[in-house]
């Protein structure tokens, strides 16, 4: 386990260049540790940029990233070993599988750290398990699986690594329902499995509604929002307000409240809203 | 990775913006073709000139100007030197070990210098500074028109070099977006020999080959969707046609030409061999 | 379920009857797609294909726009029979004309470096004069809304914006049907709305032909009718409401059940008085509010 922090941390893409935008502007927060955390924001709000910095593939500006309290820039010639602590899985993380076979593709990353073949080899099957990927499909090139399986492959050759920080952005992007769910089953696995700590990042708020114990709200490059998700979604009409989409069922409770019903606000699942509208209606 | 600045398109408002693009080609070559008619200092003189107002004529400022012409700082400081110390002459400014510079040498040096500097500076001026990628290929396809009846494949090459074009910033994000995905799976870069930098090109240069055959695939797709059946029958939106003021920036530039030629003919200091 | 008027009527825009497709595997055996699909679509009509990944409809898609051939059915698009052995090349292209299809990976449809250009590219390829094109551009970029990025290079553009030039560059060569191959799935929320509203307009305004084919079920909501594809076969086929009001079938369909739809058949089962199948979000506020006030109205009665 261990827990990531941001310390005024700010990030210009292109400083310099007439194309020049700020990501993040003297952003401070902390990820607690073994929670399911999701940063949620619209494109833009500087959430893909906060991947990228916290395993080091960007550097900020100003501020620090720290990992259980240290500075993960302060000794940069050992920033692979930050890499293989923060595993990172990008957005259509399918785009990176080359190997022959999906189990060699699975073992790339533990075998960049070093490790025994034994070990390599039991970290994959783990890996593969944990995304729900059958042993048979192991033997085969990645280039034959469906897109979904794909997905899956690519997630666990980052989970194979054993990070005690799992990343991802938009994990679920551009998959169906079955796809998405096959997927965010997997990460609550290794979660679960391992104790890690994991970060997704997501413009979806539906997904991150059922999935997340904290959730931060990332706008204007900056911290918009943070708390559990019951704090956070308490607050619909002001994550409407920076542009993000709220689950259908908030809205459906504010249109209610409109219209005269005596509804609390923060709800964003069926069920609470269930329990809610039962005592009106019968 | 990102900061592609070497021939971009400057949008501006200019003379030379103005021009035809198929003329700023023509205008290109004879510009070459000039520099390299130059012999004397007055030619060399005149050309530079001549190159300075063809910059304040585009309205591209000369910081963006210079820093295209930094790659080759290198080459041209390198030519420069070897020019300078490799010249014979009569005349010897100073000596020492071996090594003997003349005047001669030092007027060579310099005329090299300035007719690097200004084939650079004019052709990025014509034809990438002031001409749209996409100016060029029209007007590159239609001046090699002619060649269709060699049974050149005119239009395919134009719609390659198009396509290369508009994926080649696409092509650039995906490359860096797959060494982030390998950096953060451990594949080290920066450190090791040769080889070990080789071998971790495989992880970025497969995925890349790989997402490259499926764009092509998808683009042919999406191109005979809508209807692409190569150049038989195309049409064109903007189609270029030649104004009085194209025929006069020519008129111009052969004059300039025939103005080096006269020039070359006053003896006067150093003048290059044939 | 209802049948709707335009059921077999040959003058559907698309007539499609046992309609049936496969492919070749590597191995070479015959993969069927599609197993027997029956389906119309009238002129101007807004119709969403519901369906998971590998349910048959991107290839669905593909065949309205003659990429695929089918292997056996009917299908018949724009009066041309492509089931027919003696379809022609120029009968394919003036397909293609009439149908234009938006893709999926807005970055793999743009083919020129400025957008204007990449408007320009099919009226081009029809052979439209100068003059006409030039028109024809500036009409379908003010369309969409992107007039103000006429010169500006594809790569810059947001998902949604260059997803709304795929969309112009169709409108350029005045299409009679559009169809969307889950053209919103690699967009974000904002994008996607942008996308589906441009083309919704289109339809409502210009009468275009609107199918679009995707997994997110809110998008199917303002169709006037869905078809749920499920393993190459029709599992459901009606208007929003009626598809809707089947949430066991749709979750067996491996897609998702509306929130609002899943809350009222949840309230339903439950005993409350809901009658009808909301199918927006201020439909389903007034159906339980109203609800609420016959409660009301019923307490205090009693």
């Amino acid at each position: 386990m261990a827990t990531v922090a941001l310390d005024h941390v700010t990030y210009i893409y292109g400083a310099g260049t007439p194309y020049e935008i700020k990501a993040l502007d003297d952003v401070s927060l902390t990820v607690k540790s073994g929670t399911i955390t999701g940063i949620i924001g619209h494109t833009g709000s500087g959430k893909s940029t906060m991947v990228q910095l916290l395993n080091g593939l960007e550097k900020p500006l100003s501020g620090k990233i720290l990992l259980d309290g240290e500075d993960i820039w302060a000794k940069p010639k050992e920033m692979q070993k930050i890499r293989f602590r923060v595993g990172l899985v990008m957005q259509y993380p399918e785009y990176q599988l080359f190997e022959e076979t999906v189990r060699a593709d699975i073992a790339f990353g533990p075998k960049n750290m070093g490790l025994s073949d034994e070990e390599i080899e039991a970290r994959v099957k783990d890996a593969a398990a944990f995304v729900g990927l059958d042993e048979t499909l192991l033997n085969v090139s990645p280039f034959d699986l469906s897109g979904g399986q794909k997905r899956r492959a690519a997630i666990a050759g980052v989970m194979a690594m054993r990070p005690e920080v799992l990343v991802l952005d938009e994990p679920a992007a551009g998959l169906d329902p079955r796809g998405r769910d096959g997927i965010l089953a997997g990460i609550r696995n290794y979660a679960a499995a391992t104790g890690s700590t994991v970060i997704v990042v997501s413009h979806s708020m539906e997904d991150m509604a059922a999935f997340c114990d904290e959730i931060i709200v990332l706008a204007h490059a900056k911290v918009f929002l943070s708390g559990t998700r019951d704090e956070v979604f308490s607050h619909a009409d002001a994550l409407s307000s920076v542009g993000l989409d709220v689950p259908q069922i908030t809205h459906l409770m504010s249109a209610l409240r409109r219209r005269g019903l005596d509804v609390p606000e923060g709800i964003y699942t069926v069920e609470a809203a269930k329990e809610a509208l039962r005592p009106l209606l019968e | 990775m990102k900061n592609i600045a070497f021939g971009q398109y400057y949008p501006a408002r200019s003379p030379l913006h103005a021009l035809d693009a198929r003329m700023k080609v023509i205008l290109a070559i004879l510009y070459i073709v000039c520099t390299f008619l130059c012999k004397n200092v007055f030619c060399f003189g005149a050309l530079l000139a001549s190159a300075l107002l063809l910059v304040l004529c585009s309205r591209v400022p000369l910081r963006i100007i210079l820093r295209s012409l930094r790659p080759v700082l290198f080459i041209l400081l390198f030519t420069a030197v070897l020019n300078v110390f490799l010249t014979g002459g009569e005349t010897e400014l100073f000596g020492f070990w071996r090594l003997h510079v003349y005047v001669e040498g030092v007027y060579h040096a310099a005329f090299m210098m300035v007719r690097i500097v200004v084939l650079i500076l004019t052709t990025s001026l014509f034809l990438t500074y002031t001409t749209t990628p996409i100016a060029l290929t029209d007007a590159i396809e239609s001046l090699l028109t002619p060649l269709r009846w060699l049974h050149v494949p005119v239009h395919e090459f134009a719609m390659m070099m198009t396509i290369a074009l508009r994926f080649i910033p696409t092509l650039t994000e995906e490359t860096y977006k797959i060494m982030s995905a390998q950096k953060a799976r451990g594949v080290d870069f920066s450190h090791g020999g040769l080889i070990r930098r080789a071998r971790a090109l495989i992880p970025i240069l497969i995925p890349l080959v790989v997402s490259s055959f499926r764009r092509a695939d998808e683009l042919a797709m999406a191109m005979e969707c809508r209807c692409y059946r190569g150049g038989k029958g195309r049409t064109k939106m903007t189609v270029p046609h030649l104004h009085v003021y194209d025929l006069f920036a020519l008129l111009l530039v052969v004059a300039f030409g025939a103005g080096i030629v006269w020039l070359n003919r006053q003896g006067y200091g150093y003048t290059m061999p044939r | 379920m209802k049948k709707m008027e335009n059921r077999t009527n040959p003058e559907n825009f698309i007539h499609a009857a046992d309609l049936r497709c496969s492919y070749r595997d590597e191995n070479g055996n015959r993969q069927e797609i599609l197993h027997g699909v029956s389906f119309d679509v009238a002129r101007g009509e807004y119709v969403a294909i519901l369906g998971h990944n590998g349910s048959g409809k991107s290839t669905l898609a593909k065949l309205i726009n003659g990429i695929l051939e089918p292997d056996g059915g009917t299908l018949v698009v724009a009066g041309k029979d492509l089931a027919s052995p003696d379809v022609t090349d120029d009968d394919i292209y003036e397909l293609r004309r009439q149908v234009g299809m938006v893709f999926q990976n807005p970055d793999n449809q743009l083919v020129a470096t400025l957008v204007e250009e990449d408007v320009a590219f099919g009226p081009e390829n029809l052979g439209v004069p100068t003059a006409e094109i030039r028109q024809r551009v500036d009409a379908a970029l003010a369309t969409v809304g992107m007039t103000d990025y006429a010169r500006h290079e594809p790569h810059r553009l947001s998902g949604g914006q260059k997803q709304r030039v795929a969309i112009a560059g169709i409108l350029a060569m005045e299409p009679s049907c559009m169809i969307l191959d889950e053209a919103t799935a690699m967009l974000d929320p904002a994008g996607r709305r942008e996308v589906l509203s441009t083309v919704e307009r289109l339809n409502r305004e210009k009468g275009i032909t609107l199918i679009t084919i995707t997994h997110y079920m809110n998008e199917a909501a303002h169709a006037d009718r869905v078809i749920v594809l499920n393993d190459g076969k029709i599992l459901l086929e009606g208007t929003p409401a009626e598809v809707f009001a089947e949430p066991e079938k749709l979750m067996a369909a491996g897609l998702d059940v509306p929130q609002c739809t899943a809350l009222v058949h949840g309230l339903r089962a439950s005993g409350a008085a809901l009658e009808g199948e909301p199918v927006t979000i201020e439909e389903c506020a007034d159906l339980i509010c109203r609800a609420w006030e016959e409660k009301r109205h019923g307490d205090r009665r009693a």
